[in-house]
């Protein structure tokens, strides 16, 4: 008797528990789902941005065009002299033919996207739409040397607001003044410190300092924009780590530290032993949040670099901008959700975040 | 307390009634412009001009983006959810083949009066095929090579008139005054990010040099061959030696703030730069002068075609004001204005002829001949695919410019791609 009214109850509770939870699903199915099937939907289709000329289903072509890539062998090409590989005389490297004899025309154009070398031999990558696959791998590089950094760079800064020093609440507030500053006008900012003239900051110091000619183009050179812009962003986000880690660091018990005193283990095995695993659930958060972040890095990206380098988001955008083609750009939405997931997935399983 | 109930409601009353009056009579038009140079300030200023004389319509003036892609990225999110907060959209003249569907006729407002006093290739530009005026022509634009003559006198140089010559005078000219202690001088600034600007200073060489206009009238695709490699190939060489290094991230806007501050001996720019540079405090007031940009193989100079249009919405909620409104502001009046203290180039043919704009800019009487031969972006063969193309153009060169990829390999590859967005088959280029 008393278990059956017990259970009863607890039915009750669950139904009722659903009634409140309907009102936020049916937000989530209006805000977020509906939405994101329009974006599957349209990313099977030819749908053009902002015009009214028809639409037809096109199937899968969409995701074949964005992610078809064939790896072709590039032959070395022979010095008729010599009867052996030709060498650049500029750059010292040997000569292999033009990958645009290699890479497959028909029925479509494959152009190159990068080449390598493995075991001795020459390989080019080709892909149907190669300013897509080099922004995926932008986005890659761009995620972890930045979220790298800046959880490095959070930490440091973490441990030190954290210790006893006075004005720490002041330091505090400072710490955090990047991270107010809205990503567009700091973009704008850094672009223009990173002006190609000595009217840039960076080219000034460089100048006065002797060590380059006061004409170093950061943003135009191909081996510097993804430095740079990796710089901007850790100076933007590494004071929203240093806060996250910081609220991890307060939650570790005093006590802990006190009888570790005691037992005479070093501030370093303090450390490793104390800080570090307690600090573990807070850095996986972190991590999570930056990592997901920065996959979609679109402000950065469009500000500075525009249409010279692509980051996903910012591909996306000229897809649907310049190009209007809001089928592709929606398959290039679908995928970089898939991605972004798959990163969600992994850093759960792999960090021991609870999901209970 | 009665009364006091009375004297609440008569004021209901009134505020109510007076709202509704408002309500039907004031308007509000926004007018979507550019704010490159002084743009912005001469559309507030027509914008006063026009609300003056109609008390009832407010004008708003809506700034936009300044590169051009940016622009078109924000005017198409307007129209794609058929927006009617922008009444008047400042279109580039590459645009209204592209936009035509989302924009009203102005024959049907009366344009027919005024059109034949534009320009008459504008005209024909803004026209669709099937005979819509969609956008009235504001100002006309074409590049124009800036030099400084106080610098030119001092060396006892000519103004070139071969892009040989340019690169000649301009590496003396710079080694020159470096030696005197300018050590940010540079001989040669002009459009070199990967943006449409690009695409119309590279135009400008491959089609003087006698490389064709990329795709052309017939729909095809000409741009492969030996004189439009030679010239992007000397372009790059520019790119450290008489240009900076940072060329390759300049727009119109990083240009003119070199050229302004007396770094820079030429400069490629549209005309709105002319007034700027002659304001009072500039280095560069009273000191240059422009004239038409260097030839190349062909012997013929050539000019990029710019310039802006003004359309109206089709989902405007007034749109026969709005097309009065824009219809105002490319009129002769606001054209002069805009003539005489922005050195925006009137599309109105009797102008180029009017003593107070002849005044204020010389020019426009001695390179008549540059505006009206300008040579156009293949926008109307490659519709409705111009942007992808222009986009293929620029990133091959951009890519030549920062020494990626070599003359050869890129234009190759361009032809290739422009087969393949395009489907058109290659041609003989067509000779300026």
């Amino acid at each position: 008797m008393a278990i059956s009214s017990s259970s009863n109850l607890a039915n009750e509770e669950q139904k009722l528990a659903l009634k409140l939870l309907l009102p936020a699903f049916l937000i989530l199915i209006i805000i977020a789902l509906y939405p994101l099937g329009q974006v599957f939907y349209t990313s099977f289709t030819d749908k053009e941005f902002a015009s009214g000329s028809e639409t037809n289903f096109v199937g899968l072509d969409n995701y074949q065009a964005l992610l078809s890539v064939s790896i072709k062998e590039l032959e070395p090409v022979i010095d008729d002299e010599t009867g052996e590989q030709a060498i650049d005389e500029a750059s010292g490297e040997r000569v292999y033919q033009s990958p645009i004899r290699v890479l497959p025309r028909d029925p479509h154009l494959y152009r190159p996207s990068f080449e390598f070398s493995f075991f001795g031999n020459r390989y080019v990558v080709g892909a149907r739409t190669p300013d897509f696959i080099r922004s995926v791998w932008n986005t890659l590089l761009f995620t972890f040397f930045s979220v790298f950094f800046e959880t490095l760079l959070g930490l440091i800064v973490a441990l030190v607001v954290n210790s006893e020093f006075k004005g720490r609440g002041g330091m505090r507030a400072v710490m955090l003044v990047p991270w107010a500053v809205i990503t567009v006008v700091s973009a704008k900012m850094w672009e223009w410190m990173f002006e190609p003239t000595r009217a840039g900051l960076f080219n000034m110091l460089g100048d006065r300092f002797g060590l380059i000619d006061g004409s170093f183009a950061f943003l135009s050179n191909t081996s510097l924009q993804m430095p740079a812009i990796i710089a901007v962003d850790v100076w933007k986000t590494t004071p929203f780590m240093a806060l996250l880690i910081l609220a991890g660091l307060q939650m570790v018990p005093a006590e802990l530290y006190e009888a570790a005193e005691v037992d005479g283990a070093s501030k370093l095995r303090q450390f490793f032993s104390i800080t570090l695993p307690l600090l573990k659930p807070s850095l996986a958060v972190a991590l999570i949040f930056r990592t997901l972040d920065a996959l979609r890095v679109f402000d950065v990206f469009q500000v500075m670099l525009s249409q010279k380098r692509y980051s996903m988001a910012s591909f996306n955008y000229f897809q649907l901008i310049s190009a209007r083609q809001m089928g592709m750009a929606s398959a290039i939405g679908v995928i970089i959700f898939i991605i972004i997931f798959a990163f969600a997935i992994l850093y759960m399983k792999s960090l021991g975040v609870d999901t209970e | 307390m009665r009364k006091n109930l009375f004297l609440v409601l008569a004021l209901v009353f009134v505020i109510t009634f007076s709202g509704a009056v408002m309500a039907q009579e004031d308007i509000t038009l926004t007018v979507a412009g550019g704010a490159v140079g002084q743009e912005k300030e001469l559309t507030i200023k027509a914008a006063e001009m026009y609300m003056e004389r109609n008390p009832n319509v407010t004008v708003e003036v809506l700034e936009t983006p300044d590169l051009a892609n940016d622009r078109l990225g924000l005017y198409l999110q307007f129209l794609e959810a058929e927006s009617p907060e922008v009444d008047v959209y400042q279109i580039d003249v590459i645009w209204p083949g592209d936009l035509a569907e989302h924009f009203i006729d102005f024959y049907d407002y009366g344009a027919e009066e005024v059109v034949d006093d534009h320009f008459q290739a504008i005209v024909e530009n803004n026209t669709t095929t099937d005979g819509r005026l969609v956008a009235m022509p504001w100002f006309t634009d074409a590049g124009l090579l800036y030099y400084r003559t106080d610098l030119l006198e001092k060396y006892d140089r000519e103004v070139p008139e071969t892009w040989d010559e340019l690169e000649e005078t301009a590496r003396y000219i710079m080694e020159e005054e470096r030696a005197a202690g300018n050590e940010d001088f540079y001989g040669y600034v002009w459009q070199g990010d990967a943006y449409e600007g690009l695409t119309c200073d590279a135009l400008e060489w491959v089609y003087s040099n006698g490389g064709g206009q990329i795709v052309n009238k017939d729909q095809e695709i000409t741009i492969n061959n030996d004189k439009a490699i030679e010239i992007i190939d000397q372009a790059a060489g520019w790119v450290g030696d008489i240009s900076p290094t940072g060329v390759t991230g300049m727009g119109e806007e990083d240009a003119r703030s070199m050229w302004e501050a007396g770094n820079a001996l030429f400069m490629r720019n549209w005309p709105y730069a002319y007034a700027l540079g002659n304001q009072e405090g500039k280095p560069t007031a009273g000191n240059f002068d422009v004239s038409p940009l260097p030839a190349g193989d062909s012997g013929k100079s050539a000019a990029t075609l710019g310039g802006w249009n003004l359309g109206v919405s089709k989902y405007s909620e007034y749109p026969e004001e709005a097309a009065e409104l824009a219809m105002f502001l490319a009129g002769e009046e606001v054209q002069k204005l805009r003539a005489v203290e922005g050195s925006f180039n009137p599309t109105i043919k009797s102008l180029y002829e009017d003593e107070d704009v002849l005044e204020a800019v010389p020019f426009f009487g001695s390179l008549y001949d540059v505006f009206t031969n300008a040579v156009a972006r293949p926008s109307t063969a490659t519709a409705p695919q111009y942007n992808q193309v222009s986009e293929l153009f620029f990133q091959a060169v951009h890519s030549v410019l920062t020494g990626e990829s070599d003359a050869q390999a890129a234009v190759e590859y361009l032809e290739l791609d422009l087969m393949d967005t395009t489907g058109f088959e290659t041609g003989e280029p067509v000779q300026p």
